[in-house]
Parts: C-alpha cells; structure tokens; sequence
C-alpha cells in the first residue's frame, strides 16, 4: 500500500486508494457513486437554487469526502484540506479556485470513490464560488505587468498598416517567448541587447524598403522551398498561375527600379528531358526558363542539367511584387514525390528506374538585383509615406516635418508631442544636411521605428497616483489595448478619434462591435485561437510519409485554415462560443474537401459546407486538431485526450510518473498482427498508478480514434477494426466525436470559463491567477442568457476593471 | 509576354558584390612568424559552449554497457569502439577529451509539483549548474559558465557573447515553467535569460552590422548612434509619465543601450581596417535541413572567432522534445519519441543512431575550426569547446551519467587525446570549475553544486585512482 500511496502521490491528482478493491474497468456497480454521477454537478445553469445548506456543513462535506486523499500525509495533488473550511475560502482562494475548477467538472471525488450527493456538491461549488466573490469584490486584486512590447506577428500588422510593407519579422526579432498559452505576454517579453539591437537592424531595413534605395547594391535572395510542399500537378500550389505545378510564391522587396536576374535551382527529373519554369510577377508572366535534363547529374547534388537555370536581366520597378516560379505543367504518370523519405522507392532508385520519373522540383528561387538602376517609381509605401512633395528647397523642412508628425503619431498611437517631433527632425536635419530630403526623411523614420515609443506599449499613470492606487487607463491607452486586442495592431483613425469618449460605454461598444465586423478582427483567429488551440503544432511531427503519402505542406496549411475559418466566422455571425464544440458545419477548399471525402468542391477558395453526416462534429473534426496531437506513424489518444483536457477543458491531468515504459516496447497480439493502439492502451488499466489518471485521459482521445494521424476517417488499423468506445469518467458511454463533444456540453460552464480565461489572458498580456477567477466568472454568467455569444464574451472582457483599469505598485518603485 | 531562352550565367557573376563584406581584424602577415599573438595566459581563451538537448543512448544502463558514449579504457589509451556514438569523431582524438559520468542533478526535481518537467528545465541548468525556479513570471536560475568567461575576458570584443539556437519553442511549456529555461542556456544573471538567435543573417548583422556594402555598413553604424542619442532622449521624457513598474523596465532599457553604443564603436574600429569578409552563402530565413543549419550556423561562430568580434559562443543545437526526425542517421523515428526507449535494446540503438548523427555535425565545426589558422596556431588550438547534455538518460529523464566532452587545445590548456571516467555521483559542475580555472578563473572555487574540482590530466582524476576515495 506504502508504494501504491507513493506511486499516486508522483501521479499528482487522481488517488484511488486502498478502500477495497477498486474495479477499474469500469464505475463500481452499487455504490452511490454510479446512480450520482449522472445527475452530479452536470447542471448547465448557475442560478440552480436549491435549500441552503450552512458553510460549516460544507466545510464537513470536505472533511468527509476530500481529506481522504487530500490530507498533510497523502498530500495528493499536492494539496491538502484537513485546515480547509468553506467559511474562510476567500483566505485560500488559491486552493478554493483548484477545488471549484474540479467540482465544476465534475471530475471530483474520483470515480470510484464515495460521493455526497449531486445538490451538495452544487451547494459547495457555488458556496465556494459566492464567497470567494464577494471577498474580491470588497478588495479587488487588478494584477499587474510590466508593459507589452510588440510581438513578431505584432510588428509585422503593425507595419502593414503604416507602411503598406509585407515583412517577416523573424529576420530581424529574436523568438518570442511564450508565457503560458501566448507570445504576447508581458512576462516573455525581455529586454536584451540583442532584442534592441535588431529592432535598429529592422529600423533600417524597413526604412529603406519603405522608400526604396536609388543607390542600392545588386544583391541576391535565396527563397527556399520546403521539402513538405508537394509538387505534384494536382497540388497546385496557391498563387502560382493555373497550369503550372509545383514551384514557389515569394514576396519579394525591389529596392530600385532596374534589372533583376530571376535563378531556380531544382533537384530531381533526371529523365523528365525538357521542362519549361514560368516566372511572373504579381501574376504576370514575366519569363520561361527552359530546363534541359540528361546530364550526367547525381541526384540530389545536382539534377544533370545541360541548360542554364536562370533568366536574362529583367527590368521591374520598385516595390513589393510577388514573384512565382513554377513549372508547365505537362506532365502525367507514374513518378516519386520528393519528400519521400530514403527508405521509399526513391533512394533505392539510382538514377530513376523505368515507368518511375523523379519529378523535378524546385528547390530554391534567387533574385539577384538590381542592376542599371534607372531611379525609384512611385509605390504603395512611399505613397504611405510621402504625403506632401515640396517643390522647392524651401518646402523641404516644413514637409518632412509634417510627414514625421504624422508618421510618429501613427506609429505611437497617440498624438506626437512636440519634443518628439523635434527630436525626429534633429535626425532628419543631420541627414538631410548631407544626403537630400528622401534621406533625411529615411533617417526620421528609422527614428521612428526605433522609438521605445513605437515598440513598447506604454500606458501612462496620472501624476498623482498613490502606491496601490487603482486608476482609469487614459482613452488612447485603451484605444491600443483594444486594438491590439481584437486586431493584434494598433489603432485606426476612427478608434483614436473616440478615445477620449471610450469612457461611455455605448461609444465603447459600438466601437467593439465595429472592430468585430472589420476584417481585421481575422486577428482573434490566427493569433489567439491559433496559439489557444496550439494550432503551432500542425505539421511539427510530420506523420511518415510511407504511411500518409498524401499528407503535403498544402494541406496542413488548409487544416489550420480551416479552424481559423470556422472561429472567424463565429465572431462574425456573433455565433455561441459553444460552436467549438457542436458546429455541424466546418470550412474547406479542394484539397481539405478530398481529405474528409468530402464531394462537390473545387478550386482553392475554402466555403462553407454542412458535415455530410455525424461524423465529424465541432473541432473534434478538424484536421489540424486531430495531426497535431498524433505520433508521426500512429494516433496518440493520450495526446489527444491530454489536449481536450488541458486546452478545451483547463483541468490538465498531472505529469505521467517518471520511467514508463514505451509503447514501442509493447508485445504484439501474439499471432504476428500488430496491437492496435487500443489494445497497447489497455496496459494503462492493468496498473492502479497509471489508471488514477488515465481513466480520465484515454477514453476521450480513444473517442477520436477513427480520425488517422492527419485527421483522416478510418475504420480500420493494423487490420483489425477500431474500437473507438470508452467510458467518460462520468460514467457516460462515448465512441464518436459527436459523442465527447455532447458529453463536454453538458457541464458548459467550465468550457465557458475556460475559453474566456483563455482569452482575458490575452487580452492583458499576463497569465490568469487565482484573483482573475471572480471576474472570469462574472463575465460568463452575464453571457449566459445571450448563449454564450462571441460579442458577449469580447464586451465583458473589454468593460472589466482588469481591462479598463490598472493599479499602482503598493510600495513606490 | 516575354519569353527567355536561358543563357548560362555563371554563379560568380551572381554573386560578385552580393556578399555582405566585412572587415577582418587580423591578418597572419600581422604577426611575426612562431610568435602567438596573444598571451594565453592573459587569459584570452575563446570558449564555445554546444548543449544537446537529450542525453544519449550510453545514459543508460545497457547502453554503457554496450560503450556507446563512454570508452572502456581511460586515459590516452580509449578506444572509439565500432558503434560508440564518439566514432564519427575520431580523426580529431587529438583535440577530445572525454568526461564520462558526471551528473546534472541541478536539473532534477526538487519538490513533488516538477516532477515530470525535466525537459521544461534542463536547458537552463546545463550552464549554470543551478535550480530553475518554477515558475511562469519572475524567473531565477544562475549566471552561467559562458557569462562568467564573457564578464571577465569578452569586455573588449564587440560582442562580450553570442547566443544562438537552431530551434526554439514556438509554443507553450508545461508544468509552469517558463520558456526562458527551454530557449536559454545562457544567463547573464540568476534573472537575465539571453535570447538565441536563430536566423543565420540575423546572426551576420549582429556580428558585423547591417549593410550591402562596406560604405552602407558604416552608414547604418553611424545612423544608428545617432537613434540611440534619439531614443535616449525619448526614455527620459517618457521615464515620468510611466508607473514604477514600467519605469525600472525602461532604466533596463538604458543600461543595453549603453551596451549597444559600445559595441557598435567596437564593430566600426574593426570594420574599419582589416580585409574583407563574406557571408557564407546563406539564403534569407532558416535552412529547411537541420544540417544546412547546423553548417551555417557554425560557419558563423569560425567566423566570429575568427574576426575576435567575440570569444565567448553558447549554441543550442536542439530543443527537448524536439520531434524532429533526422532520417539521413537511418532511423525515421522522432527524436523524443526515439529518445523514450523503453530499455529496449533494439530501440536504444535507434536513438543511439539519431544521437550518433548528431554528434557527428560537430565533426564540421571541428574540422572548419582546425583548418582556421589564428596567427600561429588553429582556432581549435586555441578555443574550449564544451559539447554536452543537461540529460543522461532521457527515456527516465535522468540527470545522472551526462554525456560531456572538451573538444580543441584551449590554448595548452586541455591536452586532448583523453578519457576521464568521474567517480559516480561527481557533480559536472566540478568539470566545469577546473576547466574555467584553466581558462583563466584561478579565483573561482565552487560553480553551481560543486562539491570540488575535477582535475583535466590523466592519471589524475580518473576513475581508477578514486573510486572508493
């Protein structure tokens, strides 16, 4: 028993301790616990009313059915209650908010362990919750963080919006660190040499492409061409021209007007013979590449080229263009695709066998530029930029100053003071002085983008603020909380222009409801939903290409766009959060529609279609979902289920106990055929350590199970049929994803409050404590008559004190 | 619509004056022949410190049995046994030497809640040999080895030090650690993660500014201390209407300002003389292979050695439970699930495979860096280079039996051509307060939990002679 104990204590949460033989198949017949758990904390409103029953009874309640494994000797979970009582939660709300988190989950006591009844545990629950409410609102905690700098993704909207610029951040910006769930929390955020160093370096790249470079060097950009984009005719890759197959689309920053050598270097086609490369530029065709095979060319060092790779100069003005590089297609049959991997028929292939064609790729597009320079043409940016030309010497200081006013005040989000300004035309008037006003004015903008001002999302605090103070963010700095919020850049013209009125709430609202139809509110998918769900993750572990040979960097792409849609459309149709979990609609272009079987849809545009049948239901039948939580070769419903838990359900099982063995390490079924994922999954009940926890992990991620590692419907693994039932540990029976979705959605309030925690966290650019749960929960009650609409759950962040109001240090400095 | 035939361009034409171009301090013609043209024992030692993330397949029980990290024999007489993963670095036996079971134990759990976030810490503990606080805000850890070498001998290059990684997370860790002790083995303080860069051109521009052209460079320099005069004025405005905790921030701020300014005096003094330097040719963003990375990102450590725009270099060549598959080692699986062996043998060997691959990379760098001469000697002659694993045993996530080796002469410092096998239980902070008293650190007695020092000769400090002691 003393191991036993000590075994659950590394588990972490789930003891099951010796009170007679637990059956771990499945709820003990007979006892109270199986007749309550269907009717236990499952009540999907707040408001159930029910006869009071006193704090001090409550407190026995914890007394007799908590302390038996959360006790100072047993420690499980690392928390004990023998001192706990409800009457004094609001002192332990730390613990207080662990014990609501699990109650309102249903998830405690333990199945198999004795239970009181459903109507006690909703009395605990909201006693629980009640006083450590009124506690907060008597003595409000606001948190506190040191300011937000503007992330990767951040910088590059940011810049967009300013200077009609397309960047790639990452070439300059050291990675951001992801604190909690998000990059943009304050506490990643250090501030290094290295970070200011290279927000200088992308100071001066930018300004130059942003004005263009009339003395600029021929240089040369290699764009690479990642080996999981398939190549093949019927992957076309989006943005190419149609016609063509394969190759590669780049945006690519022309410095000058002036003449451009466009090189492919490609691997492979070794018997492809001839084969014709077409270069445009923004769509048009601009050059043919004519390749010439049957050299004497080693694959993979060199495709046996007898032609050049590259076009003559090619003259292009000044700007950003997208350049595409891609083959004609014309070519049919039988042939290996690039990213197989060597054990595949390819790298047995010496030089290609008959009937098998080594399809020639693209590996890498140079530009190499420019040469006679003949000046800068008008472009976007510079339109951006330049909103004034003088026409003699005299204009020229006035204008640079408008332009630099104008330029900082966009750039910092409030109105440029005017020692901002003068210190912008210092740097102006030091360049200019030398090299002409489009320098100087170059110069004030690398000034601007250089401005701690700019970076830094600084709010001020009133001079008169006492330490401990709580006080009212100035209108511009909610203006930029709430555009970095909702569109993950700064504020436009409009917004900035209501911000000293944001302080009534009708003018607040408006304003969100505003921001939430605009196309930039795309930001709440791509950046919060993406980072939420961990959407990162599609593609990180490749499933093996011999396996799933059809699974191309093209269609990872589509997968994750497909739930991005699927949450933008939420926020636009103002659709219930709680779409996540039953949409019975999803999103898909060609390639997502072929891999789900679904029929009718073509092209690369992505629509919205009705799940053919039940299938699929919510995010748990998504593609990106369901990859990134696999094994490269095989599902993982511990993955899977660990995923649900942690990231839809924000009740995480504990680390796994050190030294377990591998799955690999399992014996197979005894007659040659290999175990199935569920049968190597069996282990987990036979051993009372691992079972504490896995009951509650696996039956979710088996529920899955005829989704193949890429999301892929199944019914059949290892040649035996998949098994996909299981048990929820509420005693539920669930085999299917409709099935886990409904059984989720019978408890919503944790989901609910989970996914605005979620969300509040990054909307302030700090993890959620303990102290943030009364406000969490006040905004999910007041959205629950309304659904849990998207507005709902967006207005009550945005009009909660932690979002409005910020609160002094309580010792100065 | 134009259509070209393609007419042969060589690649020279392409690349003549697309090169970013740099000054090269130092020429051989300098010095006069046989003469070192620094003291080693001004305690100029160039240090370059390589964390591997997961242990190694000789971490394990079977797997030392089998001698896949560590030698049977100790001393000169180690054999590099057929499938030892130190094979692929045999040629340079004379520049290796071997430490075989030392502990990280700095990186094991301390109290019931981190059991299990062995990977979420490891990375931090490898430098500096200290406890990473658990937590997801305020981090504390310890001021690692290669800050300590850099506070004392880095203050005159540009850049006191270089961090760098091949691969970071992009996304949360677990069990309420903060990424900092994932992405960061280097510390300039208990409190002072410093980020790695993983863009090879990033990398270039720190190292020699940003610029097409010499001339351009020494424009963008001069510019850019003429911004930090700007900003500098900005912060003082700004300091007053911010809240104290935003205030001791930005007075963080000023203090890399400062910083900065000095090194870029420093890269102008040294673009400003010297011959010209390329850019390996490098494609913009990160190379698709790991190998091209892992070659390119070493092309820039030889040259930054090379140029002395630094002498202190710490470089992460993978994340933990990076699931990166490296099929050219033979083996498909992921390297993490590879790494979670079961004990089996067969599967050992599978991540012994991947691990063996690995290692072998180094074989480029040590290669590039012999075949670069510094005055009268080779850069390996005169750099430490510590290659080793906060982890032994990764499918236990122990930090026992650590793989560690000291590669290159560190100017006389380490003779090379060795196997030292620690008594069990000695901490790798032992190895690492002997080799930095080496490098110059005659002061320091205790780094991290040291329990004393670890003599680098043989016969002392080996097994042999204190087993029992």
């Amino acid at each position: 028993m003393k191991t036993l104990a000590l075994g659950a204590m590394f588990a972490g949460m789930w003891l099951v301790v010796g009170t007679g033989p637990v059956d771990t198949g499945s709820l003990p017949s007979g006892h109270e616990a199986g007749a309550i758990f269907a009717a236990t904390v499952a009540s999907s409103s707040e408001s159930t009313s029910s006869p009071s029953v006193s704090p001090a009874t409550l407190t026995e309640v914890v007394q007799q059915y908590c302390v038996v494994c959360h006790n100072d000797a047993l420690l499980t979970g690392n928390l004990s209650f023998q001192r706990f009582s409800v009457e004094n939660a609001a002192d332990e709300a730390v613990t207080a908010e662990k014990m609501i988190r699990k109650l309102r989950a249903g998830m405690m006591p333990p199945p198999g362990m004795p239970r009181p009844s459903a109507d006690t545990l909703q009395q605990l629950v909201e006693t629980l919750e009640s006083t450590v409410d009124a506690a907060a609102e008597a003595s409000p905690n606001l948190g506190d963080r040191r300011f937000q700098r503007l992330t990767r993704e951040e910088y590059q909207r940011v810049i967009r919006d300013l200077l009609d610029l397309e960047v790639k951040a990452g070439q300059w910006l050291p990675p951001d660190i992801v604190v909690g769930a998000f990059d943009n929390a304050s506490a990643g955020q250090r501030l290094s040499t290295t970070l200011l160093d290279s927000c200088l370096s992308a100071a001066s790249d930018i300004a130059r492409m942003a004005i263009g470079n009339a003395d600029a060097l021929s240089s040369t950009n290699k764009h690479l061409v990642p080996m999981q984009v398939s190549q093949h005719a019927w992957d076309h890759v989006d943005g190419t021209p149609f016609g063509t197959r394969g190759g590669v689309v780049v945006t690519q920053d022309f410095l000058a007007d002036g003449e451009y050598v466009f090189q492919v270097e490609t691997s492979l086609g070794d018997k492809a013979f001839e084969e014709d490369i077409d270069i445009s530029i923004d769509g048009e065709p601009v050059a043919l590449i004519m390749l010439e095979h049957g050299g004497s060319g080693r694959r993979g060092g060199g495709s046996g080229l007898i032609s050049a790779q590259n076009t003559e100069p090619i003259f292009v003005r000044a700007g950003q263009h997208q350049v595409s590089a891609a083959f004609v297609s014309r070519l049919d049959g039988m042939y290996e695709d690039r990213f197989s991997p060597p054990e595949w028929s390819y790298s047995s292939n010496q030089g290609g066998t008959p009937g098998i064609t080594g399809l020639s790729h693209v590996t890498e597009l140079w530009i190499t530029g420019p040469t006679n320079i003949a000046g800068v043409s008008e472009t976007a940016s510079r339109a951006k930029v330049f909103t004034c030309i003088p026409t003699s010497p005299a204009e020229e200081r006035p204008c640079a100053k408008s332009i630099l006013t104008d330029l900082s005040s966009r750039a910092n989000r409030r109105p440029a003071s005017p020692e901002q300004v003068a210190a912008l035309m210092k740097l102006y008037d030091e360049a200019a002085a030398g090299e002409g006003f489009e320098i100087g004015v170059r110069t004030g903008l690398q000034g601007v983008l250089a401005s701690p001002e700019f970076l830094f999302r600084l709010e001020r605090q009133p001079a008169d603020v006492q330490p401990g103070q709580v006080y009212r963010l100035a209108g511009v700095d909610l203006a930029t909380r709430l555009s970095f919020f909702l569109w993950a850049s700064a504020p436009d013209e409009e917004l900035l222009g209501a911000a000293e009125r944001l302080s009534d709430p009708a003018v607040l609202e408006e304003q969100v409801r505003r921001m939430l139809r605009d196309p930039r509110s795309e930001a709440l998918s791509t950046r919060f939903l993406h980072q939420w769900l961990r959407l990162q993750g599609v593609g990180l572990v490749w499933p093996e290409s011999y396996l799933f040979p059809g699974f191309s960097q093209q269609l990872a792409d589509g997968l994750v766009q497909e739930t991005h849609m699927l949450f933008d459309y939420m926020v636009q149709e103002d659709r219930s959060m709680l779409d996540i979990f039953r949409a019975d609609y999803t999103f898909v272009n060609e390639t997502v529609a072929r891999h789900y079987g679904i029929e009718g849809i073509f092209g690369d545009e992505f629509r919205r279609v009705q799940y053919p049948d039940d299938r699929r239901q919510g995010v748990f039948g998504h593609g990106s979902v369901l990859q990134l939580t696999s094994m490269s070769g095989r599902t993982s419903p511990v993955l899977r289920g660990k995923w649900v838990m942690e990231v839809l359900m924000g009740t995480p099982p504990p680390p796994p106990p050190p030294n377990v063995p591998a799955f690999e390490a399992s014996p197979d079924a005894g007659d040659g055929r290999r175990l199935t994922t569920r049968e190597r999954m069996e282990a987990h009940s036979s051993s009372p350590v691992c079972n504490s926890c896995h009951r509650f992990i696996d039956p979710v991620g088996l529920a899955l199970d005829n989704f193949d590692p890429t999301g892929q419907w199944r019914i059949r693994e290892n040649m035996a049929p998949i098994d996909s039932r299981g048990e929820f540990y509420d005693g539920t029976s669930i085999a299917t994803a409709a099935e886990l979705a409904d059984v989720l959605l019978k408890r919503p309030i944790p989901l609910v409050r989970n996914f605005t925690g979620r969300l509040l966290s990054y909307a302030l650019g700090r993890p959620i404590e303990y102290f943030d749960s009364p406000t969490v929960r006040g905004i999910v009650r007041s959205a629950e008559a309304g659904d849990y609409k998207m507005s709902a759950l967006v207005l009550g962040i945005v009009k909660s004190d932690v979002f409005q109001m910020r609160q002094a240090p309580a010792t100065a400095n | 619509m134009k259509f070209i035939t393609g007419k042969h361009l060589s690649r020279r034409t392409f690349l003549r004056g697309t090169g970013a171009s740099v000054a090269l301090p130092f020429m051989d013609a300098m010095v006069p022949a046989g003469r070192a043209w620094r003291d080693p024992a001004a305690g100029s030692t160039r240090l370059v410190c390589v964390m591997e993330a997961m242990g190694c397949a000789g971490g394990n029980d079977w797997g030392d049995s089998q001698r896949l990290f560590a030698p049977e024999k100790v001393g000169r007489d180690f054999e590099f046994e057929q499938q030892s993963q130190l094979k692929p670095l045999e040629e340079y036996r004379d520049y290796l030497t071997v430490v075989s079971q030392t502990d990280c134990r700095m990186a094991e759990p301390f109290r019931a809640e981190e059991i299990g976030g062995d990977h979420d810490r490891s990375t931090a503990v490898f430098l500096t040999q200290a406890h990473p606080l658990q937590t997801e805000a305020d981090v504390f850890c310890g001021k690692s080895m290669d800050q300590v070498h850099a506070d004392r001998f880095g203050q005159e290059t540009a850049l006191p030090s270089l961090e760098l990684t091949v691969e970071p997370v992009d996304r949360g860790c677990a069990y309420n650690y903060h990424c900092a002790y994932t992405n960061s083995q280097s510390w300039a303080s208990a409190s002072q993660p410093l980020p790695s860069i993983r863009e090879p051109r990033a990398v270039f521009d720190q190292l020699f500014g940003a610029g097409d052209s010499p001339s351009d460079r020494a424009a963008r320099l001069r510019t850019n201390r003429s911004l930090l005069d700007f900003i500098a004025t900005e912060l003082a405005q700004l300091k007053r209407e911010l809240g104290a905790t935003d205030r001791v921030a930005l007075d963080e701020y000023t203090t890399h300002m400062r910083e900065l300014e000095r090194r870029i005096q420093l890269v102008e003094a040294q673009n400003s003389s010297g011959e010209e330097r390329e850019m390996p040719e490098a494609p913009s963003g990160v190379p698709d292979k790991w190998q091209d990375h892992m070659a390119l990102m070493f092309d820039l450590q030889v040259l930054a050695l090379q140029a002395d725009v630094t002498r202190v270099i710490s470089f992460i060549t993978g994340i933990d439970q990076a699931n990166r598959t490296h099929p050219e080692s033979g083996v498909n699986k992921s390297w993490h699930g590879a790494s979670h062996h079961g004990n089996v043998p067969a599967s050992i060997m599978d991540f012994h495979a991947i691990n063996t691959y690995r290692l072998s990379q180094m074989g480029y760098f040590l290669e590039k860096m012999k075949n670069t001469m510094d005055g009268d000697a080779s850069l390996l002659d005169k750099t430490a280079i510590v290659w080793g694993s906060p982890m032994g045993d990764p499918n236990l996530h122990n930090h026992r039996r650590c793989p560690l080796i000291l590669m290159g002469k560190a100017n006389g410092a380490l003779e090379g051509n060795m196997h030292l096998r620690a008594p069990q239980g000695t901490p790798m902070a032992n190895v690492f307060v002997s080799l930095m008293q080496k490098l110059g650190h005659d002061d320091m007695h205790h780094f991290g939990d040291s329990t004393g020092e670890f003599p680098l000769s043989f016969p002392r400090g080996t097994a042999s002679s204190q087993v029992g002691a």
